[in-house]
């Protein structure tokens, strides 16, 4: 099991007898069983040393640090076991080729809508009526062919976005208005979660590229450079809907988070320690579902999706295998 | 995977070593018992390690059952297993 420990506490984390203890600011010790984690998600205020650094890149697990107001704040990663001249001279050529390019990004794009659109059509069966955008995402979906360049796809996954968006409102339950997507800061609580839940997927898509030899620098779909691992930003985008969004509906329509979860501050709606610990909680009770793979004929879990989404990319970069993006299937 | 239960009968001034070394796989549930899932390969690095720790008249016992889910398990007052992985 690849298990992620969050760390609410404020504290200090430190290297005793070869594993990651945590000291918090109350004096209590806990204990990190390092052999199974795959990364640290520190929220609290953490103290620690090099000694801690150099002990996390030998064990080749990877410390995401959440600022209090900008959530992701970056990683600290472990130097890549996996190097390959090769894979990273076929994905700077891939990325170089603009055909190639536009169609590893027409990929995660597709994906990305299909995902949206399964989700909407979830609901749609369930009391809702969401024909029209229903109908909108197919029509983006089937003219993503005509794109013809990157920046044409953005413009159509943002349209596509803006009508899955759109039924944000009458998903949610009373008292929760969403009215659009807005960020820097999160401008209410919907948009919060949204913000929380994308920044804890792009954190798992930058742990699961780093056990690869594919440069998380090197994108398609987002510029390189936008931000430092952008390869993450393409491979979050497909499971953006499957991920984060269905524990914010669930979280939000069973009520086990409600308005008190949050807190207004500077114009900007957060969520509370207590808050985010739920979300956490049940984001990473949906990493650990199973489901059976096709192709591999065997369970996986979602979190193990990311890693396969990053090898079928290389597997494309380095055989010309097309690349298939994840649709969910189930 | 497998899911492991870990249990040592080991000289006190020794209980250390065995404690150090589980606490890197699993989580520490009472004095000198441990709990947790692992990998097959993990389990076996961890049968040899706890082999080779052994001293004579000292036992250590690893319950292993194929999932969690297997285990009929009630708890009495607080649960250290509950949410080991929020801290």
């Amino acid at each position: 099991m690849n298990d992620n420990y969050h760390v609410f506490s404020d504290g200090r984390l430190e290297r005793h007898n070869d594993t990651v203890r945590l000291v918090t600011d109350e004096g209590e010790k806990k204990y990190l069983p390092i052999e199974n984690a795959e990364a640290l998600f520190l929220h609290g205020q953490i103290d620690y040393n090099t000694r801690l650094m150099s002990f996390l890149n030998d064990e080749g697990v990877a410390a995401h640090v959440f600022g209090w107001n900008d959530y992701y704040a970056g990683s600290i990663v472990p130097e890549r076991g996996q190097t390959s001249g090769r894979t990273l001279v076929e994905q700077v050529r891939s990325y170089d080729d603009p055909d190639s390019r536009l169609s590893i990004a027409r990929a995660f794009v597709a994906g990305s809508i299909h995902n949206m659109r399964a989700n909407v059509s979830y609901y749609h069966n369930r009391d809702h009526d969401f024909e029209s955008v229903i109908d909108e995402l197919e029509r983006i979906g089937d003219g993503l062919d005509e794109a013809g360049d990157v920046s044409e796809l953005m413009g159509m996954e943002a349209g596509a976005r803006r009508a899955y968006y759109s039924t944000f409102d009458a998903i949610l339950p009373e008292g929760f208005v969403f009215g659009g997507r807005q960020y820097n800061p999160p401008s209410n609580e919907v948009n919060s979660l949204i913000s929380f839940g994308n920044s804890l997927v792009y954190a798992n898509c930058v742990s699961a590229i780093r056990a690869t030899a594919l440069d998380p620098a090197v994108s398609f779909l987002h510029e390189p450079g936008e931000r430092r691992y952008s390869l993450a930003l393409d491979i979050a985008e497909p499971f953006k809907p499957v991920l984060a969004d269905r524990v914010i509906f669930r979280l939000l329509n069973r009520g086990q988070l409600t308005t008190d979860s949050f807190e207004e501050d500077l114009n900007a709606c957060l969520l509370t320690e207590t808050g985010r610990k739920t979300f956490s909680k049940a984001f990473e009770e949906t990493l650990d579902r199973t489901v059976e793979h096709p192709r591999l004929d065997r369970k996986v879990s979602y979190q193990y999706l990311l890693r396969i989404e990053a090898y079928k990319l290389k597997k494309h970069l380095l055989t010309g295998e097309p690349y298939e993006p994840f649709e969910r299937w189930w | 995977m497998v899911y492991v239960i870990a249990v040592y009968d080991v000289q006190a001034d020794r209980t250390r070593l065995f404690l150090n070394y589980l606490r890197r796989h699993l989580v520490h549930v009472q004095n000198s018992v441990f709990e947790g899932e692992v990998t097959e390969g993990e389990l076996e690095r961890m049968r040899n390690h706890v082999e080779d720790l052994l001293e004579p008249g000292e036992s250590t016992i690893i319950y292993t059952v194929s999932a969690e889910s297997y285990v009929d398990r009630t708890v009495f007052g607080d649960d250290p297993t509950e949410d080991s992985q929020f801290l």
